[in-house]
């Protein structure tokens, strides 16, 4: 029988199981760098909506606060998405004609609600939870991005799992005080004053002095003004991690945090 | 206290061990293998044969997924976002709102809050401010919200089948609403005082009208015995926080009955041991607090029954007596005691005779603390004597006049006038409808609600036949309201579809007669109609009345219909507050304070006893009596739908899917079914799939097959058959037909209709011929499942671990602790109890022995204040339950209330036979005989059963946890055994290492979770992921409602409250037997339960350290009885 494969392949045929590992290597790296890839976490879409919404109008220029609209999202889960009753609140004033708004006056006429592309999934089996993390002191731009610079709104995160847990493993890197929960722009290293604000208080005071007013750390009780807060992210993060009672990475990274 | 005590129980003689089934006893060596196999056989193989169809599916399906993943990378991508347009001001977008309403059962109402997420019914609890809940619910309104999302439920209006609209069929109906019209109206038991008023009201605009009302579950014969005894139709209720001493004769009261729940939670206080618990006192006061009584103020249950019942189950002394021997028994105990005009009875077996001095001598007297003393005199109105609903009515007069002699009635028996709208005789009426019919002598037939005699009526009565000859006639006019086809609505010209309690306005009454509001929790799926509604559209205008109180006379909606009724009662009772403010509070609250009629204190009457008969029938030999009982969870068969409940392992018998011949293990070896039984069951047996024969029951000609279940404790000579299987008319739905699998007559539908036998003179007990035919079925029973067996290494012998600790009242007095001594161990009690967490201490210490320390390095458990000692004080918890089995009825609420929450998917019957039942607790069945063995089992008088509720009980050192490869069980820092099912891959080892068996693997896409129909989906709980096939599951303590709980705990900057967090299981349990929170709390209810030296943890020998503990069953025997 004559040989099936001339004798000058034998040099490539050892190289290639020289190469396997690599090849097999390769292949996994490739896999993985797909996955984190932006085409498939969907980092930086802007999905197309049937409204064309900017976020930068409503937020940057004319100031709107989020929950003016994101209504439930101290308290509840679900950061919700403004029924039509809220755009017309103001655009049966304003803006009463114009053509881009024509889908929004039709919901209403209607009663019909508006279909918005969802921009930030996460996978059903997540639970993630928009009350506990603005109470805690997490910035909406600190996931969402700075929406104040955005006309249309893009995912600004990966979601991926390793995202999430980088932040409940070390929240501190990204905690800031709560009057600052809502502001886009935002710095840490802008020296500011701490305020009542921050430490807020649930419940009534009865004619009980705030109880932010006892705190050394953060009230200076002889000049009767509240203190300069840290501007290092490092020193401001472990201190609102301890007042804000955030729990430890460990608590945090449990698999029933998020998966039920 | 003394938990290092290894004293062994007052009793010194060893008990001999505990035993689930009867193959149990038997021990072939297949059982074995069986008990120790991680899976019955074929759980874990595909055995179903090859098709071309499956195969082509399996093909597309890997060729959509191959496809499909490379076309569409995130499916999630295209999700949508829907707002409202304009959203209610009560609605928070992801948080749920709480409404209450009451739950229809057989014409009466129970208490319960209905949760709703954005708009959806999504879970139903108890009511805890409702009388007829107190916070627990049955399974029936639990598994309630199925029917509402039953995607078999009718969906429109039809004429002769064909689809029609609601106003060709209003308009049909008013045409034959004439002055002259002869109208019959046929609905269930109705105590809706709207729908009551708006029946009597056509009653009287069409005076040639009459209402029947048919139930085939009645308790007629109750209400019959009361107007013997006291000349009016009065209705019992009872209260059992007062009585010491309780008869049952064949009541199931803790797990039957529209005020069961209640019953059950009165009764199982009484049956907590507390060291803090009530004393006398504040017993004979009425408190409900403290929680349980003191040891001494335990109560003690007496149960003479047929049919072994879950209130049997409980009882301190059980009695298995032929149901036609009850009354002489009871006409016995009456002379007993003394009761004038008692009728003489009859001959009576030996085992009843040596009850009765003893039995009555409990009921009038106190015993004595020592030996040789008087016994004390016992208080009047402290006892009570029940009856169940199927005795004849001389027997319930004979028992209100046993009552009315020990003085409880007004006491622990309160009677009222009955709160039922007309009281009628059914039967009877029925009976003269379906001669009307037959005749054609009347014209118009509107047949309203549950009421389904075409399959529940006595088979003397031939409704169906009649009503069919009435419809056929075209000048006769039949329309139907139901929520389903059923088999009367199939018969009938016109069927409009009902709407569900949940979806309209209406209003009902409790057991107790307190009213209810229902509020309609979201819009008619169907566009169904309710009977008031209805109602509303077709009478005349009301002229007078209405329109003074400010109602539009005109108004035909059915909110301003209700609240007519309640503004009429309302301005008839003198309140401060304005009416709104009254309407407002009892929708809000789910009851109408004051609403329930007031007792009354009627006198026995002096001729009770006259027209008693004289004796009860003899047998004639070779025969048997059969016994009629609804079943526990299909009731006369109009859950029938309903997959929660058909798959519900029944309690007490723990048989899924089907309905059986039930008799004891003596008349099995009489009618020759014994010798074959172990045959048919070597290997399996109760382990899933058992194959059993079928005996042929005929009474008086009339015959119909049924597979034979031997069930020890049933009285000998009898057979007890349960109702509302077997449906096969009208279009009853996929759960209930089954195209491929044969019932035992070879119809595809679910179990056997035992109506055919059932006759209107004998509805209850009947004797009947009994013989073996040739044959057998398949019955699908789970209590061989799950078995706890572990081998001697040495022996080889399956060990007896004892998981149900038990004893009696004066065990408990002699060593309170007696139930912590291991059984394989018991020289290390002290180091085995050490390893069960305990909660904290008053003291601050942690409860926790020193030695623990050396246990920490090898727990995988490390509680939070290791990891991060900085750690405020209220966010370190320790989750941890306690289920008292003293308190325990193994009603199996919790089972359905645990699949409600939990998303838990059907698998149906074929599925359960190979053991993939998917429910996260299981109540095991424990008996005790005097002897573990055949002969023992034999012994119907001496047979004791014991119910243990388990699920995961988050075990410290998790044996799962080391074994899975993935990481997708692991521990969390508040102690849960967090199972992850995104990461979970199938291998099931954690399932195989798990000595409690609690863990359950979706070994397919289960159909009855239905991941394709639109209506189910509606029904899930939005909180906990709806798991996929090859994914292993368990019970996570409710870790989304604890989660939930955190969240707004943290929020609120506060610690969380005792009480906030109630797991589904906890919520619904009638008698409120179990119960959870933080072990760091030593304040907490789960602390004083933990604390309580009956605590015990379950296989804690193997040094899992359960979170979840068991309390002992402790019962309270009289030491005077025979034993």
């Amino acid at each position: 029988m004559p040989q099936i494969f001339p004798k000058a392949l034998n040099p490539i045929a050892k190289m290639l199981i020289l190469a396997a590992p690599l090849l097999a290597g390769g292949a996994g790296v490739t896999g993985a760098a797909f996955y984190r890839s932006s085409y498939a976490t969907g980092l930086g879409e802007t999905p197309a909506q049937p409204v064309a919404f900017s976020h930068a109008h409503h937020v940057g220029q004319l100031g709107i606060h989020c929950v003016y609209c994101h209504t439930s999202v101290e308290s509840s889960g679900f950061a919700n998405i403004p029924p039509t009753k809220t755009c017309m609140n103001c655009h049966q004033q304003i803006w009463q004609g114009a053509d881009l708004l024509e889908p929004v006056r039709n919901s209403y006429k209607e009663d019909k609600p508006i279909e918005w592309a969802r921009v930030h999934n996460l996978p059903h089996y997540a639970y993630f939870n928009h009350s506990i993390h603005v109470a805690k002191g997490v910035g909406c731009a600190t996931c969402h991005g700075r929406l104040d610079q955005m006309n249309l709104t893009r995912q600004n995160s990966t979601l991926l799992m390793e995202w999430c847990i980088a932040c409940h493993r070390a929240p501190e890197k990204h905690l800031r005080p709560k009057s600052e929960v809502f502001n886009m722009q935002y710095d840490p290293s802008t020296s500011a004053k701490w305020t009542a604000e921050d430490f807020g208080y649930n419940g009534t005071l009865a004619g009980k002095p705030h109880p932010a007013l006892s705190d050394p750390a953060v009230y200076d009780a002889e000049k009767k003004e509240f203190k300069d807060r840290p501007t290092s992210q490092k020193d401001l993060g472990l201190f609102l991690k301890d007042h804000y009672n955030v729990r430890d990475a460990v608590t945090l990274t449990n698999c029933s945090m998020c998966h039920r | 206290m003394k938990p290092d005590s290894t004293d062994t129980p007052a009793n010194e003689s060893v008990a001999p061990p505990l035993w689930r089934g009867l193959d149990e006893l038997e021990a072939s060596p297949e059982y074995q293998a069986a008990a120790l196999n991680e899976f019955p056989e074929g759980a874990t193989e595909f055995t179903d044969e090859p098709s071309r169809r499956r195969f082509l599916a399996l093909m597309g399906a890997s060729l959509a997924l191959s496809t499909g993943v490379g076309c569409n990378l995130r499916p999630a991508s295209q999700r949508k976002i829907v707002p409202y347009t304009t959203q209610p001001d009560e609605i928070i977008p992801g948080v749920p709102l709480y409404f209450a309403t009451s739950a229809t059962f057989g014409g009466y109402g129970q208490g319960v809050l209905v949760r709703s997420n954005e708009g959806r019914p999504t879970k139903i609890e108890g009511n805890p401010d409702n009388p007829s809940s107190l916070g627990g619910a049955s399974l029936h309104s639990l598994a309630s919200i199925l029917d509402l999302y039953d995607p078999d439920r009718s969906r429109g209006v039809t004429r002769r089948g064909i689809t029609a609209g609601y106003d060709e069929a209003l308009s049909a109906l008013r045409a034959k609403l004439s002055a002259g019209a002869k109208i019959r109206v046929l609905t269930e038991t109705t105590t809706s005082p709207t729908l009551g008023a708006q029946i009597s009201r056509l009653l009287t605009v069409f005076p040639n009208s009459r209402w029947v009302q048919y139930e085939a579950v009645s308790s007629a014969s109750a209400r019959e015995g009361a107007t013997k005894a006291f000349g009016s139709a009065l209705r019992a209720t009872y209260d059992f926080l007062k009585a010491d001493v309780v008869l049952s004769l064949d009541a199931d009261f803790l797990c039957t009955g529209p005020g069961h729940v209640r019953y059950a939670r009165d009764f199982a206080d009484r049956r907590k041991i507390r060291q803090n618990g009530k004393e006398a006192a504040d017993i004979a006061a009425g408190k409900r607090t403290p929680e349980g009584v003191k040891a001494d103020q335990v109560n003690r249950l007496y149960a003479v029954e047929c049919m072994p019942t879950n209130t049997g189950a409980v009882a301190d002394h059980r009695l298995p007596q032929l149901s036609t021997q009850l009354e002489t028994f009871a006409r016995a105990l009456a002379t007993e005691l003394g009761v004038m005009g008692a009728p003489a009875g009859g001959a009576l077996s030996d085992e009843a005779k040596a009850w009765l001095k003893p039995l009555a001598d409990d009921l009038r007297f106190i015993a004595a603390k020592k030996a040789g003393d008087k016994p004390t005199e016992r208080p009047r109105g402290t006892t009570v004597v029940v009856v169940g609903d199927h005795a004849p009515a001389s027997l319930h007069a004979l028992a209100f006049a046993i009552n009315a002699h020990l003085g409880n009635i007004g006491q622990t028996v309160k009677l009222a006038p009955s709160t039922e709208v007309t009281v009628a005789d059914k039967m009877s009426d029925l009976k003269s409808l379906t001669a009307e019919l037959a005749a054609k002598s009347v014209d118009v037939l509107l047949v309203i609600g549950d009421a389904n005699p075409a399959f529940t009526a006595p088979a003397d009565i031939d409704f169906a036949g009649a009503l069919k000859s009435f419809t056929d006639d075209k000048s006769k006019f039949t329309f139907h309201l139901g929520q389903r086809q059923d088999e009367t609505g199939v018969l009938c010209e016109w069927h409009v579809n009902e709407a569900h309690y949940l979806e309209a306005w209406g209003d009902i009454r409790g057991h107790d007669g307190t009213a209810a509001i229902q509020q309609p929790l979201i819009a008619p799926l169907h566009h169904g109609k309710s009977a008031i509604e209805l109602l509303a559209a077709v009478l005349p205008d009301a002229k007078d009345g209405d329109d003074k109180l400010g109602v539009p006379a005109a108004s035909r909606d059915p909110l301003d219909v209700v609240r007519a009724t309640w503004r009429t009662w309302f301005a008839g009772q003198k309140r401060d507050e304005s009416f709104e403010t009254f309407w407002q509070e009892s929708v809000r609250a789910g009851f109408v304070s004051g609403s329930a009629p007031a007792a009354v204190a009627p006198t026995l009457a002096k001729n009770w006893a006259a027209d008693a008969p004289a004796s009860p029938p003899v047998q004639g030999s070779g025969e048997y009596e059969i016994n009629f009982r609804a079943c526990p969870s299909l009731h006369d068969g109009r859950f029938a739908n309903n997959g929660w409940l058909q798959e519900l392992p029944k309690p007490l018998t723990k048989i899924s899917w089907d309905n059986a011949a039930f008799l004891s293990p003596k008349t099995a070896d009489k009618l020759g079914v014994m010798e074959t039984y172990y045959e048919w069951n070597k290997g399996a047996g109760e382990h899933g799939r058992a194959e059993v024969g079928i005996v042929e029951i005929d009474v008086g000609g009339k015959k119909i097959k049924a597979p034979v279940w031997i069930l020890p404790g049933h009285a000998d000579g009898a057979i007890t058959v349960h109702l509302g299987h077997g449906r096969d008319g009208g279009r009853v739905g996929r759960i209930a037909t089954t195209p491929g699998e044969l019932n035992v007559e070879g119809k595809p539908v679910r179990g056997f209709n035992a109506y055919p036998i059932r006759t209107s003179t004998a509805p209850w007990f009947v004797s009947a011929k009994v013989a073996m035919v040739a044959g057998e079925y398949v019955l699908a029973c789970t209590q061989g499942h799950w078995a706890m067996a572990e081998k001697d290494p040495i022996s080889g012998k399956l060990l007896d671990r004892k998981p149900v600790r038990k004893g009696s009242i004066e065990d408990y007095k002699h060593n309170p602790s007696f139930a912590k001594i291991p059984p394989t161990a018991s020289a290390e009690t002290l180091e085995i109890n050490q390893n069960i967490p305990l909660p904290k201490q008053k003291d601050g210490k942690n409860g926790h022995h020193p030695h623990d320390e050396r246990l920490h390095p090898l727990n995988m458990y490390n509680p939070a204040e290791v990891l991060s000692p900085g750690l405020k004080d209220a966010q370190r918890r320790r989750w941890g339950m306690a289920i008292d089995l003293s308190a325990c009825t193994g009603c199996s609420a919790c089972v359905i209330a645990c699949v409600s929450e939990n998303n838990i998917p059907v698998v149906g019957k074929r599925q359960v036979t190979r053991g993939r039942e998917m429910h996260w607790i299981r109540i095991d069945r424990y008996y005790e005989s005097v002897t573990a063995d055949m002969k023992g089992a034999k012994d119907a008088n001496a047979i004791k059963t014991y119910f243990q509720p388990v699920m995961c009980v988050q075990c410290e050192n998790a044996p799962c946890e080391i074994v899975c490869p993935v990481g997708a069980t692991v521990h969390s820092a508040d102690g849960l055994n967090d199972m992850t099912y995104n990461r979970c891959v199938g291998t099931r080892y954690c399932s195989n290492n798990c000595p409690y068996k609690v863990r359950r693997f979706n070994f397919l896409t289960f159909e009855g979770n239905d991941w394709e129909t639109d209506t189910l989906k509606l029904g899930r709980n939005p909180d906990v992921s709806v798991r996929s096939r090859g994914v292993m599951e368990k019970c996570t303590f409710c870790v989304q409602r604890l989660r939930g709980a955190e969240i707004v705990a943290e929020r609120e900057q506060r610690a969380i409250r005792d009480g906030e967090i109630l797991t589904a299981c906890q919520s619904a349990c009638p008698s409120g037997a179990i119960v959870f929170g933080d072990l760091n709390d030593a304040d907490s209810a789960v602390a004083r339960w933990k604390n309580e030296p009956a605590n015990y943890g379950l296989l804690a020998e193997l040094n899992t350290r359960p979170r979840l503990t068991h309390m002992a069953a402790i019962r309270n025997p009289n030491p005077a009885m025979p034993k």
